[in-house]
């Protein structure tokens, strides 16, 4: 079943302009790598489908619904229900805990403050960080961190991940280790993925890969087909 | 380095740099306003005659009484204690893109002594550009203010000139001081190729020990009326320098224990925060308690005075009473001759510490929105992950407001008994005054409404900076 469909989608930065005419669908369960060189749009596509921006032109839709046409408020709220973030680095707040940081998309959501931990410590749990629950950002290596990070987009049990080069600023051991994590859990729960990333070897735990190159969709392919893949093709 | 390398080197910057170097001129320009006008109160020269004759040429009594003149200079250069607070709050306006700057510099081969001469440049030519300036603004002031009333007297002393060497020392000095004071300020970092790292910070939870500086500075004021008394007035010139050493050690308790009470506020509003932005705001509270005392350390003295100026109204205001009532009871009426003068000269130091609470508003919104800027890439994931900008901005209100209600009731209440202390009783056994609580609250609740509006300014820079492009910028 789609969840994410984009049509046509054109987004300019003043004269410069980073997609024109992207189509798009985005299936329930579905990986897919948006990959391309520096420039190409790939992070203006990401942004543009979890609504963080708003497109010129085209069309986004979330089961059905024209996503770009709705306020602000209502996309937030949107991005902390039903979808989850993750960028590069610089997400977590310094000042909170882990657990803190992990919990607060619950907090906003309305949970209790034990409640939100408890789920925290799940999710900090199963990307094996648990010992990091009461330690801060500052205190933790680079993967530790992007662990972290990814418990939290995924605590509120999203239906899409959005993930802006999320091993960007990891070694390849580090790296390896989140992607394997996040690819897994969202298997489990058939979560979505849209993969932003420059390298073919993280690509390759995609079920599909969409290459752009000028703001424009220059090919779509299948993932190379990592260990994990193995959902919807 | 050639000295037009080095200040090519101190002028470049981004629109960040731009603000800073503007605002170090904004206060150089003013605390030189205030130290030219201090220096042409003492420049007035003493009437011929005995040490009653006044200089009537001027309409205020504050310039007419040769024994006035040096109180006023003094309140003159009391009134740069919050200009140089901003100027050191607009010090950290941009620090981390001049850091990132300092450290390109070192990358490039500068050494650590080139960096640290760069830096020292750029403040020292941005308060001379402001010394200059406000010294341009004082001699055409002069110039238009200069107009003598019916009676031939002046509002201000627009007829006499401070020394040129006395003019020159502040025209030149500050900028120097403001040099000297970042080349300081830079002992606390090494600057590295790989970027500005701090030596060493202020570590550990803040310890109520300011209360103790308080207390001395209170007992130093206790000290003064009864001491007086037992020496009949001889040779108290020591007495003064004590409640002085005293009144200055409570400012700075007032000001340092503003970081213990934004820790304690920390902690408490992290035990009962059930939404995330008051759990923001505590733990930003906790992290960082002394950013309360740097912030708010202008804002607190301006109230400590202000406390202080309570008292003596109050004080003035019942003398006044009990004179009226006097006149009345040996049959003069109420119209006999009644001196207003120090009610009014309590109105202009009212007009002083308003002025010092505004600028120490304005470097409040400097620090905010600096924070907010230095922020702007958490901020702006945050926001990018559904965070509502109303949530940080509850939060920005809430770490502002939990430590300043507290600090504001203190530091107005440590002005008020330094200043009551200080007024003493008219006689024994006579009436006191009142506590002005009217007056105190007006006080404090405008201190509070000021931090409000910079909080609702400071919040407005949210939307720019929180924008998905600060997610793309390194």
């Amino acid at each position: 079943m789609t969840q994410l469909q984009a049509r046509g989608l054109v987004k300019s930065y003043g004269p410069t302009p980073a997609l024109r005419g992207i189509t798009l669908d985005i299936d329930e369960g579905e990986i897919v790598a948006v990959t391309g060189p520096s420039g190409c749009g790939k992070s203006t596509l990401l942004h543009c489908l979890a609504g963080i921006l708003r497109p010129d032109a085209g069309e986004v839709s979330w089961r059905g619904h024209r996503l770009d046409t709705w306020s602000e408020a209502a996309r937030s709220r949107l991005r902390r229900t039903d979808f989850g973030v993750l960028f590069q680095f610089g997400q977590l707040v310094p000042e909170l805990t882990a657990a803190e940081n992990v919990a607060l998309p619950l907090l906003l959501a309305g949970t209790g403050r034990r409640a939100a931990r408890t789920a925290a410590l799940t999710w900090l749990e199963r990307l094996s960080v648990a010992e990091c629950a009461d330690v801060r950002p500052g205190e933790m290596s680079g993967g530790q961190q992007q662990r972290c990070a990814t418990a939290r987009a995924l605590v509120t049990e999203p239906r899409v991940l959005f993930a802006d080069e999320p091993t960007g600023a990891l070694d390849t051991l580090a790296g390896e280790q989140v992607l394997t994590q996040l690819v897994r859990l969202a298997r489990e729960h058939r979560t979505s993925v849209v993969l932003v990333t420059h390298e073919p070897r993280i690509a390759a735990y995609a079920d599909r890969e969409v290459v752009l190159r000028d703001g424009v969709i220059d090919h779509t392919g299948l993932g190379l087909d990592a260990p994990l893949a193995g959902g919807s093709r | 380095m050639s000295l037009a390398t080095l200040t090519r080197l101190a002028l470049a910057g981004n629109r960040t740099d731009a603000a800073r170097v503007a605002l170090t001129a904004l206060s150089a320009l003013l605390a030189t306003l205030a130290g030219l006008a201090a220096l042409t109160v003492l420049a007035i020269e003493k009437p011929p005659g005995d040490a009653w004759q006044q200089s009537e040429q001027y309409v205020n009594a504050l310039l007419r009484e040769p024994g006035l003149r040096g109180g006023t200079a003094f309140a003159l250069v009391m009134l740069t204690i919050p200009v140089l607070a901003l100027a050191g709050q607009s010090a950290r306006l941009g620090a981390p893109s001049r850091d990132r700057r300092l450290a390109a510099l070192r990358l490039a081969g500068a050494t650590p002594g080139q960096v640290t001469r760069v830096a020292m440049l750029e403040t020292g030519l941005a308060s001379l550009a402001g010394t200059v300036l406000g010294l341009a603004c004082y001699l055409g002031g002069r110039e238009v203010l200069h107009r003598p009333d019916d009676n031939g007297q002046l509002a201000l002393p627009t007829d006499v000139l401070p020394p040129v060497p006395a003019m020159a020392a502040v025209v030149l000095g500050l900028p120097v001081l403001a040099a000297a004071a970042t080349a300081v300020l830079l002992r606390a970092v090494a600057t590295t190729p790989l970027g500005v790292v701090r030596r060493a910070g202020r570590t550990g939870s803040p310890q109520p020990w300011p209360a103790l500086l308080i207390g001395l500075g209170v007992l130093a004021a206790a000290v003064v009326e009864p001491i007086q008394w037992a020496l009949r007035g001889a040779a108290l010139e020591w007495l003064a320098l004590v409640a002085m050493v005293g009144i200055f050690g409570a400012v700075m308790g007032v000001i340092f224990g503003a970081g213990w009470i934004a820790h304690l506020a920390g902690r408490t509003l992290h035990r009962l925060a059930r939404r995330p932005a008051a759990l923001l705001a505590a733990r930003r509270l906790t992290d960082d308690p002394w950013a309360s005392s740097r912030t708010f350390a202008a804002l607190l003295a301006a109230l400590i005075i202000a406390g202080g100026a309570a008292a003596f109204r109050a004080s003035f205001q019942l003398r006044a009473e009990l004179e009226q009532e006097q006149n009345r009871l040996a049959g003069f009426g109420d119209d006999a001759f009644h001196d207003s003068f120090y009610l009014n000269t309590m109105d202009l130091v009212d007009l002083a510490v308003a002025a010092a609470v505004a600028i120490a508003a304005a470097g409040l919104l400097v620090t905010l929105v600096e924070g907010i800027v230095s922020r702007r890439r958490t901020y702006a994931a945050l926001v990018a992950t559904g965070v509502p900008r109303a949530t940080i901005g509850t939060s920005i209100a809430w770490q502002v407001l939990a430590p300043v209600v507290p600090a504001v009731l203190i530091a107005l209440g440590v002005g008020y008994a330094i200043g009551r202390l200080l007024t003493g009783d008219l006689s024994p056994g006579a009436r006191r005054p009142d506590v002005p609580l009217e007056q105190l609250a007006v006080q404090g609740a405008g201190a509070i409404v000021a931090v409000l509006v910079v909080v609702g300014l400071g919040v407005l820079f949210l939307r720019s900076t929180t924008a998905v492009e600060e997610l793309r910028a390194t």
